[in-house]
């Protein structure tokens, strides 16, 4: 019993010393079970053990964004780093000393697959290495994490805390389909056919425009014509994704990352144009409407509920740089999405999300990954260029009290910036070893301009961002893998929870 | 640096270099090859802090620079003068005040030259103040690794200050910028440092607190408050590597005086006063106590200010010193004292 009350201590200390809101997890489900399991005599031996992991802290961090973003790396990185403790001295607990330790446990969610962090950190750090295989679907790894607390009135009631991290890694794209909640077929099916009037998707969609054009929505509602169409629609949602167009914007996210769903009829739908009049309900556009309300009430809604909702924290990674590679169109296109993502983020008070949940992401940061791609002192502004993409968007969460953050960061360093002279000018520029090559070269891949004349006219190609192989020795040294801000970002992500 | 702002009309493409046909050299040693050019522009830094000096108009000095050498042409008289006579009255007379002469001699010009070293030290500090704030401000890339360089040669005989100095080798990487170096040093170098000044300003103020409680008049308090904040002020220069002199505590002290609202602290006596008051009623029932209160007030500003003044690298807003814990040390005095 007295355990139980220096419990309540602690939780009203916690509430008050803390003006945000704080998950504290007094008692965990499963050790209640375990409790219970348990002879009643052989329990009460064990209260002290359980009053000693009582005091936990739990934060559930979600870490997403588009294919070959960077989650899989940059989680690998943030748990290596977080383990080893030698690269991060922007993380307020470790440069105060007040790090213990922190090491992986399992995670109580039994249903989601867990992040094979090993085999990824194995990968990294093979002669020679190698970037870890591309990954599907949602994952998940619980840290526990060891600090002392900073105040000395917390400390005095318990030396040490632990702050259980669950670190989730789901798709961007799955993200985007939230905003797809708000939305009806009808407005679902004009707003991407408006997409597709423009260049370059009318090319990208040319062969399902074509095959738009040969039927009629009245018609009888078939399932192999509906097959048809998810067909080509999900190859013109490829086409966008790959890298030449690099188009950000594609919905819905499942007939790119299906997850467990590949080949079921949840994913056999795609937009069809309204017709004149009111559609019949017995028709290709009926059956089509009935796969859109399924895929929102199950699959999105799903995701909404057994992860989006639960998360406390979101990071979400966006390849600026693989967007400047691609172009204009891609620019544009990324902004469309990150505001689409955003959306997501927006349910403060009268949000329509915050109906449907009463929990709520307080902190976001969007992150331009693979910082290593360019020279240290653009840094700067490929994060302005970030910031301009976010704008319109976070100023409308920081309304609603989520606080929003921008970074250029890399999860796993690759390259030096190294100073050259070349044609007499004074260049800043990285070596490193692009990605199948064998030996380290020399580049500069074009500069990021400090405003939005991103494109020059009359430079036909203004950018080249390679991608790097890992350094080889990485990780050796035992400190964690080289990162670009890594600390900061982490800071900013669990630092109140680790005060 | 250069090519992140040309304007659209210089744009290079990209391109790629062959790594052994060019002539790269890693940002570290082009830090070193830029170290010169910067150490020059720390050097004039220098000199804007020495012009920033508090001084008074050029007549004062020449008044005083004239008295100072009539005095010592007319010892030196007097020196040559009492050395021919004696040597007059015998050999081994003459010898003696020879000998006491030079000792005399030898020592002024050696305390002068402590001095002069000193107060030089205590402008480069100024100078390397100035060098953080504008690396910080302008947030560049590259430079501070100089600023680095130069800050560990200073601290280069300090023991203490050695695994701090050699972790920060590790920690900084090409890839921080000047204003994450600055914050890295802040966190990793100096705020070791300002843990054991704010130690010495805590016990500094106390100290003086209960002095002034229990001296009995207040001539003696006058004189308690002037040595114990004059140490303190040494201490805390100490500490962060000026090193002051005799002379050179002086005028940091006057300086500290002159500039008490620098450090963010008030310099009026009344704020001190309620302050001191504020919340206390044991302070409010007892003049004495009162009084040693706010002297330990004023020698707690003063310690915070000369932390302030001696710092190599300015208190940015997160991490500025406050008297909030000082006063409330304080206010468990008159238990003590009672
Ligand atoms: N240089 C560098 N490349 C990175 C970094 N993170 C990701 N990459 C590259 O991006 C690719 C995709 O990363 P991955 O984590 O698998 O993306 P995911 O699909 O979002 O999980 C990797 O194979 C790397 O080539 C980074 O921090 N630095
Ligand atoms: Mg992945």
């Amino acid at each position: 019993m007295l355990a139980f009350s220096v419990k309540d201590g602690y939780n009203r200390e916690c509430v008050t010393s803390e003006s945000g809101r704080r998950s504290l997890k007094l008692l965990d489900w499963n050790q209640l079970a375990h409790v219970g399991e348990q002879a009643l005599g052989q329990a009460l031996g064990h209260v002290n053990v359980i009053a000693g992991r009582v005091l936990e802290g739990n934060l559930r961090l979600g870490v997403t964004g588009l294919r070959r973003a960077g989650k899989t790396v940059f989680v690998t990185s943030l748990i290596d780093n977080l383990i080893r403790g030698g690269r991060l001295p922007f993380m307020d607990v470790i440069a105060a000393n007040r790090f213990l330790a922190a090491r992986l446990r399992s995670s109580p969610d039994r249903v989601s697959p867990r992040f094979s962090y090993e085999k990824y950190l194995a990968a990294l750090t093979a002669s020679p290495p190698h970037w870890p295989a591309a990954t599907t679907g949602v994952s998940q790894l619980r840290l526990a994490i060891r600090y002392l607390p900073s105040s000395g009135l917390r400390r005095s009631i318990q030396p040490m805390a632990t702050l259980n991290l669950d670190v989730i890694d789901y798709p961007g794209e799955w993200l985007m389909d939230l905003p797809m909640l708000n939305q009806s077929y009808h407005d679902w099916s004009a707003h991407t056919l408006e997409l597709t009037e423009h260049q370059p998707r009318r090319q990208l969609a040319a062969r399902w425009l074509h095959w738009l054009g040969t039927i009629t929505p009245d018609l009888r509602p078939d399932e192999s014509l509906a097959r048809e169409g998810a067909a080509l629609y999900t190859d013109y949602l490829h086409a966008c994704r790959r890298s030449q167009s690099n188009l950000s914007l594609v919905q819905p996210g499942r007939f790119i990352e299906p997850g467990d769903l590949a080949g079921t009829p949840l994913l056999t739908f795609c937009p069809l144009p309204a017709g004149s009049g009111e559609p019949r309900a017995h028709s290709l556009w009926g059956l089509m409407n009935e796969r859109f309300e399924a895929y929102k009430s199950t699959v999105v809604r799903r995701f909404f509920v057994e992860h989006f909702a639960r998360l406390d924290r979101q990071i979400v990674l966006v390849d600026v740089l693989g967007m400047l590679n691609a172009g204009p169109a891609a620019l544009y296109d990324m902004r469309m999405a990150l505001t689409a993502c955003l959306e997501a983020f927006h349910h403060g008070r009268g949000g329509w999300l915050s109906r449907l949940t009463g929990h709520q992401i307080d902190r976001v940061l969007f992150a331009a990954t693979k910082a290593d791609h360019v020279a240290a002192s653009q840094h700067t502004h490929m994060r302005n260029l970030l910031d301009m993409l976010v704008s319109e968007a976070r100023n409308a969460i920081r309304f609603e009290g989520a606080t929003v953050e921008t970074m250029a960061l890399a999860a796993v360093k690759c390259t030096e910036t190294v100073a050259t002279e070349h044609q007499g000018r004074k260049l800043a520029c990285i070596q490193g070893t692009p990605l199948g090559r064998q030996r380290a070269t020399v580049l500069f891949p074009g500069s990021i301009p400090d405003g939005p004349d991103l494109f020059p006219e009359n430079v036909s190609q203004p950018y080249r961002f390679l991608d790097f192989e890992p350094p080889a020795g990485v990780g050796r040294d035992g400190r964690g893998l080289p990162n670009i801000r890594l600390d900061q970002a982490l800071n900013f992500l669990l630092g109140d929870h680790l005060a | 640096m250069s090519n992140a702002n040309h304007p659209a009309s210089a744009w290079l493409p990209p391109i790629e270099l062959d790594v052994h046909h060019t002539d790269t050299d890693s940002a570290a040693a082009s830090a070193t090859a830029t170290a010169g050019a910067s150490a020059r522009k720390t050097e004039s830094l220098g000199l804007a802090a020495l012009a920033a000096w508090p001084q008074g108009s050029w007549t004062v000095p020449a008044f005083l620079g004239g008295i100072a050498a009539l005095v010592v042409l007319a010892l030196a008289f007097d020196a040559a003068d009492l050395m021919g006579r004696s040597f007059a009255a015998s050999y081994a007379l003459g010898t003696l005040v020879t000998v006491i002469l030079a000792v005399t001699v030898g020592t002024a010009i050696k305390l002068a030259l402590d001095e002069m070293v000193s107060i030089r030290r205590l402008r480069h500090i100024d100078s390397l103040r100035a060098e953080a704030d504008r690396l910080l401000k302008a947030n560049g890339h590259g430079e501070a690794l100089v600023f680095a360089d130069t800050l560990g040669d200073f601290y280069a005989g300090r023991p203490d200050l050695a695994p701090a100095l050699h972790a920060l080798g590790h920690t900084v990487n090409d890839a921080h910028s000047d204003g994450e170096v600055i914050a890295l040093i802040d966190r990793q170098v100096l705020s070791a440092l300002d843990q054991r000044a704010y130690r010495c300003v805590l016990v500094a103020s106390r100290d003086t607190a209960i002095a002034t409680a229990l001296s009995p008049s207040a001539a003696l308090d006058v004189v308690i408050v002037l040595w114990r904040n004059l140490k303190l002020v040494r201490e805390v220069a100490t500490l962060y590597g000026a090193r002051p002199g005799q002379l050179g505590s002086w005028r940091l002290m006057r300086r500290m005086l002159a500039n008490l609202a620098v450090a963010g602290v008030t310099d009026s006596v009344g704020h001190v006063a309620i302050d001191a008051l504020g919340g206390s009623l044991a302070a409010a029932i007892s003049t004495r106590l009162g009084q040693g209160m706010i002297n330990g007030l004023l020698t707690a500003r003063i310690g915070i200010a000369a932390m302030t003044l001696c710092r190599p690298v300015g208190f940015s807003s997160e991490n500025k010193p406050n008297l909030r814990r000082i006063r409330a040390e304080l206010m468990s005095v008159p238990k003590t004292v009672l």
